[in-house]
């Protein structure tokens, strides 16, 4: 398969994102930040987001980082930087995706990356991948 | 509103973490990938969501004392710029890595809406054996609410 600018990666789906995840991510992290697991709270705050709790930065940037592994290979991924705008709640359906915008002389190629809900962008980054 | 001297804000550039090692369990890694949606990786390889929590803990710190030493006023009031990590070397389990850690930039900075934040850079670099593994940079906001 060529690999041009402008090729577009396939995307990874995450249909539901679960709390349940998030709260054993919050374990592993040792992160103490209740926004992650505690629903209660999460509707006492004035962000809008009800009882759903908001998804930790470093996972939602692993569905792109699933999205590259599919279709590079698992030891494929040199760089990846990623910003965070919007954030990601428990039961969104995201999809990852992504666009090659150019090509090293090394073999790796550059790439624009994005998490999106209902065409929305909610991250969005870049990457620098190792084709074979 | 609590808000720091923004001096004493950037008296904390340079500020090295303790540094340590730290390998990343089968369970931990098994757990993690779970997390993600994935499945597991091949030939021990951890997945790189790792970069996240292995850098800090292993540095000799923990999100609790980054959100305490940008004296943040609450959990709440933290917001993430951007999380940059360079991969040298893919990560595997059961590796010991040794790590360093230190903040790299601090400084004030206003939203359009007039909110004050502080800005602050956190860098860690994940070593073996003497080579570069990886090196990752946290940047967050401290936000300090209303002007």
């Amino acid at each position: 398969m060529s690999i041009e600018p402008g090729f577009e990666i396939p995307p990874w789906d995450m249909p539901s994102v679960s709390r349940a995840r998030m709260r054993t991510m919050a374990a592993i992290l040792r992160d103490p930040n209740p926004v992650h697991w505690d629903d209660e709270l999460c509707n006492s705050l004035p962000l809008g987001t009800g009882k759903r709790t908001i998804n930790q930065g470093p996972l939602g940037l692993s569905y792109m980082v699933n999205m590259l592994h599919e279709w590079a290979g698992p030891e494929s991924i040199r760089r990846i930087y990623m910003t965070f705008p919007k954030i990601v709640l428990s039961e969104d359906a995201v999809t990852a995706k992504g666009i090659v915008t150019a090509l090293n002389d090394d073999g790796t190629v550059e790439c624009d990356i994005w998490l999106e809900r209902d065409g929305e962008k909610l991250l969005e980054g870049k990457a620098t991948v190792q084709l074979d | 509103m609590n808000l720091p001297e923004e001096s004493a804000i950037k008296a904390i550039v340079g500020h090295q973490f303790p540094g340590g090692d730290y390998a990343i369990a089968h369970w931990e890694n098994f757990l993690l990938t779970e997390c993600t949606g994935a499945e597991a990786l091949p030939d021990g390889l951890a997945h790189p969501v790792a970069l996240f929590h292995v850098p800090i803990l292993g540095a000799g710190t923990s999100i609790a004392e980054m959100f305490e030493l940008g004296q943040a006023t609450s959990e709440f009031s933290i917001g993430i710029e951007s999380y940059d990590w360079e991969i040298y070397q893919p990560l595997k389990e059961e590796l010991t890595y040794q790590i360093s850690g230190k903040v790299l930039d601090a400084e004030r900075c206003q939203h359009e809406d007039g909110r004050l934040y502080d800005r602050i850079s956190f860098q860690f670099d994940l070593a073996h054996g003497g080579e570069a593994v990886a090196r990752t940079t946290i940047i967050w906001h401290y936000n300090r609410g209303a002007r």
